[in-house]
């Protein structure tokens, strides 16, 4: 049995796990601490005889002992009488004991972790260490911090639930529409951030994967949430297209030149499954109708397929009746423009808020792209030249600076 | 779980020392929603206006008092409940039924004995 392996078990295992104690417990720490502890043992334990019928079984019967050993020792130095050692479970038992054993907290643990009195940057980082089980450096490099700066952001969030009393029971009906929306930005911002750099180099990309699981997972535990549906559908449209999302020499592909060929049917499929669902449960919601989006693009066979672009602006158009902001008005243009023209593309923008947009580098992308189709060269340069000024990732990067060149040769 | 809930809102809404026409509309509300509380709350009191505070700095153990609150702002503390609750969620319900003329926010703090 080699080490990997058992890493694997760990982090397969740990969410269920450390949720479970966290729930028993009422104590993030004490459950994470108990929870490493067990994984310590069963080293030298698995070494020795071998790995048990059922691992996380092991590792939640003593990972449970080692918890009460803890509050026992924290109430001797509290000089309080200490309580009675619980029965030992012998080894046999433990060897043969089964998951079932293991509640499924895995909900409340997400709840607590994306509470809206829990600092916003501090969610998404707390869910991947209790609920994934990535490690504190994996989670540093993933948001471009340090380690320590991240380990202290973790211990502040888990300081705050406890002294604000953050309840360990899953929110009352009435608050589970603000709830879910704090899990869901918060699943969409590490994701969002996982899916940033095109060529996928970015030490983001690991972790998008544990964002579709938790997705997934989150889908499978609140089925009838529509929301919760359409998000991870949405994850699945986008990360299907990852293998088409940069060429052989690294540089980005458009959406619209990406080759059908290169996507995951595996993941297209569950994606539709799941936005039927998101369909069936909240046909109106601003991400169902984003999965939507995505659908038309991933319904996509082959390159020689015409572009979906009409039924793409019916969608920004049922989008825009539940959410008019400037950039559902940005992305509609690029569907006007296929279907009348660069010029009423322009004329669009003309009404957004060009101010609001200046950081927004996708606006000065459309907007270069649109300036080069009508004519006005020097002024397209321009917008690629402050499009870079943003510091796109590399993949991006390569792209642009390709448009700008081919631009300026137009120009000799 | 005891929780102090501080209320902030702009004073200068209550007309000057807090003596306009929506001082007793303010007061109303309180006094209503402190019967809904009933014996979940364990204290609290509306404050007058920061023009007649007074702050006393301490500064290298050399104590000086002030006239004014310790910080200008544009929303002023103008009063507080002590409330058991709970947990959080608990709080976080009641704080959402503080009355507040306008805009205004209220901030939960667990208090430090249990």
């Amino acid at each position: 049995m080699n080490g990997s392996a058992i890493e694997r078990v760990f982090r397969a295992a740990g969410g269920r796990i450390i949720a479970a104690l966290a729930g028993r417990f009422r104590d993030l720490s004490l459950a994470e601490d108990a929870f490493s502890e067990s994984c310590v043992r069963a080293l030298t334990a698995w070494r020795e005889r071998g790995m048990p019928d059922d691992p996380a079984a092991w590792l939640y019967q003593v990972a449970g002992r080692v918890a009460l050993d803890m509050l026992r020792r924290q109430r001797t130095r509290r000089q309080l009488a200490p309580e009675q050692p619980p029965a030992e479970a012998d080894a046999e038992d433990v060897m043969t004991a089964d998951s079932y054993v293991i509640p499924d907290d895995r909900l409340r643990l997400i709840f607590i972790c994306c509470h809206p009195a829990v600092a916003p940057d501090s969610r998404a980082a707390l869910t991947l260490r209790l609920v994934c089980g990535l490690t504190v450096t994996e989670i540093a490099r993933a948001f471009l911090v340090e380690d320590t700066a991240l380990a202290q952001r973790l211990v502040r969030a888990k300081r705050k639930i406890a002294d604000a009393a953050i309840p360990f029971e899953l929110p009352s009906p009435e608050d589970w529409p603000e709830r879910i929306e704090a899990i869901l930005s918060t699943i969409e911002v590490a994701y969002a951030k996982a899916h940033e750099d095109a060529a996928g180099l970015s030490p983001h990309a690991g972790f998008a994967a544990e964002m579709l699981h938790l997705a997934s997972m989150l889908a499978e535990l609140v089925p009838d949430a529509g929301e919760v549906h359409a998000l991870a559908a949405l994850l699945h449209y986008a990360e299907a297209r990852r293998p088409a999302r940069v060429d052989a020499a690294g540089v980005m592909v458009p959406l619209s030149a990406q080759d059908p060929a290169l996507w995951r049917r595996d993941l297209i499929r569950r994606a539709d499954s799941l936005l039927a669902a998101a369909v069936r449960l909240a046909p109106d919601a601003v991400r169902t109708l984003q999965a939507r989006l995505q659908a038309c693009w991933c319904a996509r066979s082959s390159l020689s397929d015409p572009a979906p672009w009409r039924r793409i602006r019916d969608i920004y158009d049922e989008l825009l009746l539940v959410r008019d902001d400037p950039i559902v008005r940005l992305n509609r243009a690029v569907a006007v423009a296929e279907l009348e023209g660069a010029e009423a593309a322009l004329a669009e923008l003309e009404g957004l808020d060009g101010e609001r947009l200046a950081q927004f580098g996708p606006y000065h992308a459309v907007r270069a792209d649109l300036l080069t189709r009508t004519g006005r060269i020097e002024e397209a340069r321009l917008a690629y030249a402050v499009l870079l000024a943003l510091d796109p990732p590399p993949a991006e990067r390569q792209w642009l600076s390709g448009r700008l060149g081919e631009l300026t040769s137009r120009l000799h | 779980m005891k929780y102090a809930l501080l209320i902030y809102e702009d004073e200068a809404l209550y007309g000057p020392d807090k003596s306009g026409p929506k001082i007793a509309e303010i007061v109303g509300k309180h006094m209503t929603f402190t019967q809904e509380l009933g014996a979940r709350r364990i204290g609290g009191s509306g404050l007058r206006a920061t023009s007649a505070a007074t702050t006393i700095r301490t500064v290298a153990g050399k104590k000086t008092v002030h006239d004014g609150p310790f910080a200008e702002a544009k929303e002023q503390l103008g009063g507080f409940y002590l409330i058991e609750a709970a947990d959080l969620d608990e709080a976080i319900a009641i704080a959402k039924r503080v009355p507040v003329l306008q805009d205004g926010s209220i901030e939960i703090r667990p208090l430090l004995e249990p």
